[in-house]
């Protein structure tokens, strides 16, 4: 064999070895993503198996992966010892008045401050950020007394207001300013010159760029508002009055012991669907998610 | 009809587009901050609804007899200190993984991320449901490979790890995102001069790919580390705090003094504490961006 | 700027419509009483004696509120400060001293002493003690019901035991006995031997279980003079019984696990007769037993609930109204299946006895028994601080190897500042 020949087939072979390195090296990097991926599932799978058994198949040994027969009782029962139609009906009612008021308040602030020239602008704009860092445990306590003096405790006004003014809020606003800040505004500008007001500048031309990142803002409000406890916990007494996180701890035995067949059912009735829309709309809202934040 | 000059006319519409933020804000922000000032110079009972002032009264009790407050200012330190490094070095395993290009990888960035979109109050319960004693899923589990797994929750040296391990899982995801769009962003090159030049792959993440991300990593800290001051409905609903009071963080803690002890003016001044780490982290961050961007 | 105001406008209509749909109308007159039992035969009952007064009363409603019980004064005190107080309640015991010092609840006495018929002398006094302040009476306990041992028949015939009833007529059912009894039972069935009170001893129910044993036993929690009890010998004594049952033998209920006597897991249980209510279409035969005793005699202890009108109630009036004829004689009878009350002539009466269509007159007659020798579960001004820092040393308890006594002192100095206020 001529040295060429062998240096051909040591080429060749270290190539043949480096392709099955690849391969090793993929099949070790899923075999670690799956693995991973347990806690991060199981939970879920856990959730909804168990809300289908019978009660007193949910603590058997060895656990049964699937139910042994799927019962629909739970999921019945849910309705029956609370108004959770009701309680479910609050939670989306408030989400959506949170939703609808965070894109109003905040397109109106985000635009005003990334467009509009005023003395006092980048005052007003680091006090609504520092609401960022302040923990809504802060001033949970005064705002309980103000709502109280405005006979506003045990409605759902405080759990509407709160998020669209508070830290939620400021979030949007800022999402929103980043937004026009990194769009030219030539169009607008040719608008100006044809006479349109600011204000048919913001309804007519504006929002409607804006539709991305209102589409993003509009998922992290009622999200945000669909997921708070410590406001209902606090503001909300009478079950008919309930948003779903509070419904979900409610199903107890009168001693507060968890009745886990219909706390894990009525969990799964309020996960799935958001996890449905999650699924469907991932690419939108992990991105959201993810510039909600990014350039802060 | 007045006459106005243009930048007159702005500044006036510039107060219209933020006026209904920002009088929201400072109604349910501003004002319950200045609030809480006051609150904290008072005895006031929820119960009996009668307000005494008392100075600095509560802040001398916090500080100086106060034995649980500093069992709660531990046991926050232990929570962030605990779950911020398993967050961040997770999300960044996590976000160095996602990044190869591998057929499906989607998949996996979505079910990472599933945890954020849920609800903390669902996945609290389902966790609580998961991490109980000898019935419980992961004992269960740990039976099965032939190990006795203790009562999670309610032994005082394994529930606040219990807590921030239920956490991590629950939030990583966010920060994985973050970071792998950081990662993804990098210029390419170094790395893959580096490369050329024989260097190992750790070599290659220690040394580029690292002091690259260093602002996203800064960033995420930050957000984790106050993230992990506002951590309640976990507590209250895996731990009520307990056992031995192990996992009563402040937040908890002011919620607790208020509304089930009723004493608002206490948890009062327990709130500006509070506040006032968050401001001190708040500002700290700034400083330390600051030299970031120095640099 | 016109739509801008527009928008102010849409924003502030909005606000207001949610907060006239947010605050209940007060159309004629409805009353909200919140109570801690849950759907079922006593709420059943609950109710209709509301629709009777409003039969009586066609322009007044009254409704119960379910609140948890381990969160129960938190929500209900919640509720009070907020913009919508309930007009009446259930008071817990622990926190009577807390609430008549409150100054939020209103004094009975004109009202019931005025009451037609309502014949307030047949109160026994001795159980209107904890709600008395001076001759102003801020409580009506409606329920002073002792706690009994519930058991499994079935459980007890297979582990071949010779029946509880049986021992205390020959006055050997004691704590002891108890004890053997349960593991006798968790050895040879899959049960286990006893279920604390509502399996709420590892959290805010520590006294329902330990304080029977620890009266049997000659201790207690604390005295009427603020001295700590918890650490005295015989407290200890009777804490190491039950935290033997548990991590020793294995018998009792462990924390963390669900397990009831109700299901079917569990083959005694500590409770009143208000649980038996749960036993319906129980597919094991059972009856109920006395407290068992100890050294220091019977440790029959009684749990009390009152009754009591919010002094906010804009219908404060009508609410005293309701309570008179809810613990009027008739209907403290109605009540007295699910609810001891302390009225001499319903407990002396052969009605009362005839009362619970679950229980025989001699089952009951083990009720009428435990009210006259029990003793009412530990209270003070100070109860919830109380409770929440013992609670958390009492969690050391709850490990197999555990230093009784070394909890028990710190419980004590703990606490010394909030007994002696």
């Amino acid at each position: 064999m001529t040295s060429m020949a062998m240096e051909l087939a040591a080429v060749d072979s270290r190539r043949r070895r480096t392709r099955l390195e690849a391969r090793i090296k993929k099949a070790a990097s899923y075999m670690l993503l799956i693995l991973l991926a347990v806690p991060f599932v199981f939970p879920f799978w856990w959730m909804v198996s168990s809300a289908f058994k019978q009660p007193s198949e949910i603590f058997t040994f060895p656990p049964t992966l699937l139910p042994s027969s799927f019962s629909l009782q739970n999921f019945i029962d849910v309705f029956n010892y609370q108004p959770f139609a009701q309680q479910y009906l609050n939670s989306l009612v408030i989400a959506s008045l949170v939703t609808v008021g965070t894109l109003l308040i905040s397109s109106l602030a985000g635009y005003g401050f990334a467009r509009i020239k005023f003395p006092g602008k980048t005052v007003f704009f680091l006090m609504l950020l520092s609401a960022l860092m302040l923990p809504s445990e802060v001033t949970i306590i005064p705002n309980f007394f103000f709502m109280k003096s405005l006979n506003l405790t045990n409605t759902h006004v405080p759990l509407v207001i709160l998020p669209i003014f508070g830290a939620q809020g400021v979030i949007g606003t800022f999402m929103i300013r980043q937004f026009f800040l990194s769009l030219p505004r030539e169009i607008e500008e040719a608008a100006l010159l044809d006479g349109a007001s600011r204000w048919g500048l913001f309804w007519h031309i504006a929002l409607p760029i804006a539709r991305p990142v209102l589409g993003g803002l509009s998922i992290l409000s009622f999200l945000y508002s669909w997921n708070l406890f410590l406001e209902p916990l606090v503001f909300i007494d009478d079950v008919n009055m309930y948003t779903l996180p509070l419904a979900l701890r409610n199903y107890n035995d009168v001693y507060g012991a968890p009745l886990w067949h219909l706390q894990l059912a009525a969990t799964t009735l309020a996960v799935v669907p958001v996890l449905i829309v999650y699924v469907i709309g991932q690419r939108q809202i992990i991105d959201s998610f993810a510039s909600s934040g990014v350039k802060g | 009809m007045l006459h106005l000059t243009n930048s007159q006319r702005e500044t006036i519409w510039g107060y219209l587009f933020i006026a209904p933020q920002t009088i929201g804000f400072i109604l349910l922000i501003v004002l319950p901050l200045i609030t809480i000032f006051v609150f904290s110079t008072e005895e006031r009972n929820l119960l009996t609804g009668v307000v005494v002032p008392v100075g600095f009264e509560n802040f001398r009790t916090i500080f100086q007899e106060d034995i649980l407050f500093r069992k709660v200012l531990l046991n926050t330190l232990t929570l962030t200190l605990g779950l911020v490094p398993l967050n961040i070095g997770l999300a960044l395993f996590l976000a160095s993984l996602l990044s190869q290009k591998l057929r499906g990888i989607t998949i996996f960035r979505v079910l990472f991320f599933s945890p954020v979109v849920t609800s903390a109050v669902a996945w609290a319960i389902v966790w609580r449901f998961m991490l109980q004693g000898e019935q419980g899923t992961v004992n269960q589990v740990l039976q099965l490979i032939g190990v006795e797994g203790p009562n999670w929750l309610r032994r005082p040296e394994w529930a606040m790890l219990s807590v921030i391990v239920t956490l991590v899982i629950k939030n990583v995801g966010l920060n994985t995102i973050i970071l792998l769009s950081a990662l993804t962003n990098l210029p390419s090159e170094y790395r893959e001069a580096a490369h050329v030049d024989g260097a190992t792959r750790w070599q290659v993440f220690r040394k580029i790919t690292l002091p690259l991300l260093a602002p996203t990593l800064l960033f995420v800290t930050v957000i984790t580390v106050i993230g992990s001051l506002k951590v309640f409905d976990h507590i209250m609903l895996m731990t009520a705090g307990g056992p031995s009071n192990s996992t009563m963080v402040l937040v908890y803690y002011i919620y607790y003094q208020a509304f089930q002890f009723f004493e608002t003016g206490y948890a009062s001044a327990l709130a500006v504490i509070l506040f006032v780490i968050a401001l001190v982290l708040t500002l700290g961050q700034w400083l330390l961006r600051g030299r970031a961007y120095d640099d | 700027m016109s739509k801008t105001k527009l928008f102010s406008l849409i924003l502030a209509l909005s606000l207001i419509v949610m907060s006239a749909v947010g605050v209940s109308a007060q159309d004629p007159v409805s009353l909200r009483f919140t109570v801690w039992v849950g759907p079922g035969a006593a709420m059943d009952m609950l109710n209709g004696i509301a629709a009777d007064y409003t039969e009586a009363n066609p322009n007044v409603t009254v409704s119960f509120d379910t609140l948890t019980f381990s969160e129960y004064t938190s929500q209900l005190v919640l509720q009070l400060a907020g913009s919508n107080p309930p007009d009446g309640g259930w008071i817990l015991e622990n926190t009577a001293p807390q609430f008549v010092e409150s100054g939020v609840i209103t004094d009975l006495t004109p009202t019931l002493m005025a009451y037609p018929d309502y014949n307030f002398d047949d109160l026994e006094e001795a159980a209107l003690g904890l709600w008395r302040d001076g001759d102003a009476l801020y409580g009506l306990p409606f329920s002073t019901s002792p706690f009994l041992i519930i058991y499994n028949t079935d459980a007890f015939e297979a582990a071949g035991l010779e029946d509880p009833n049986a021992l205390a007529a020959r006055g050997e059912w004691t704590w002891e006995a108890l004890a053997t009894a349960a593991k006798a039972i968790t050895d040879s069935t899959d049960l286990y031997g006893f279920e604390n009170a509502d399996g709420t001893v590892y959290a805010e129910g520590f006294w329902s279980t330990i304080f029977p044993i620890a009266r049997a036993y000659g201790g207690g929690a604390w005295d009427a003079e603020g001295t700590c009890l918890m650490n005295s010998p015989e407290t200890v004594s009777a804490v190491q019984l039950y935290h033997d049952m548990v991590f020793a033998d294995g018998s009792a209920v462990p924390p963390g696990e669900a397990a009831t006597f109700a299901g079917g897991q569990a083959a005694m249980r500590i409770g009143q007769i208000s649980r038996v209510a749960q036993l319906d279409g129980a597919t094991f035969g059972w009856d109920i037993a006395p407290m068992p005793s100890g050294p220091a005699g019977s440790g029959s202890v009684i749990g009390q609930a009152a009754l009591a009108v919010f002094r906010n109630s804009p219908n404060a009036d009508v609410a005293l109204d309701f309570l008179a004829f809810m613990t009027n004689a008739t209907n403290s009878e109605t009540m007295s299946q699910f609810f001891p009350p302390a009225r001499a002539s319903v407990l002396s009466s052969d009605t009362f006895l005839n009362s619970n269509t679950r229980l025989s007159a001699e089952q009951m007659q083990l009720v009428v028994d435990g009210i006259a020798s029990g003793t009412v579960l530990p209270s003070s001004p100070n109860y919830s601080q109380i409770n929440l820092q013992t609670r958390a040393l009492f969690d050391e308890l709850w490990i197999p190897v555990a230093d009784i006594q070394g909890v028990m002192n710190t419980a004590c100095e703990t606490i010394a500042p909030l007994l002696a206020n």
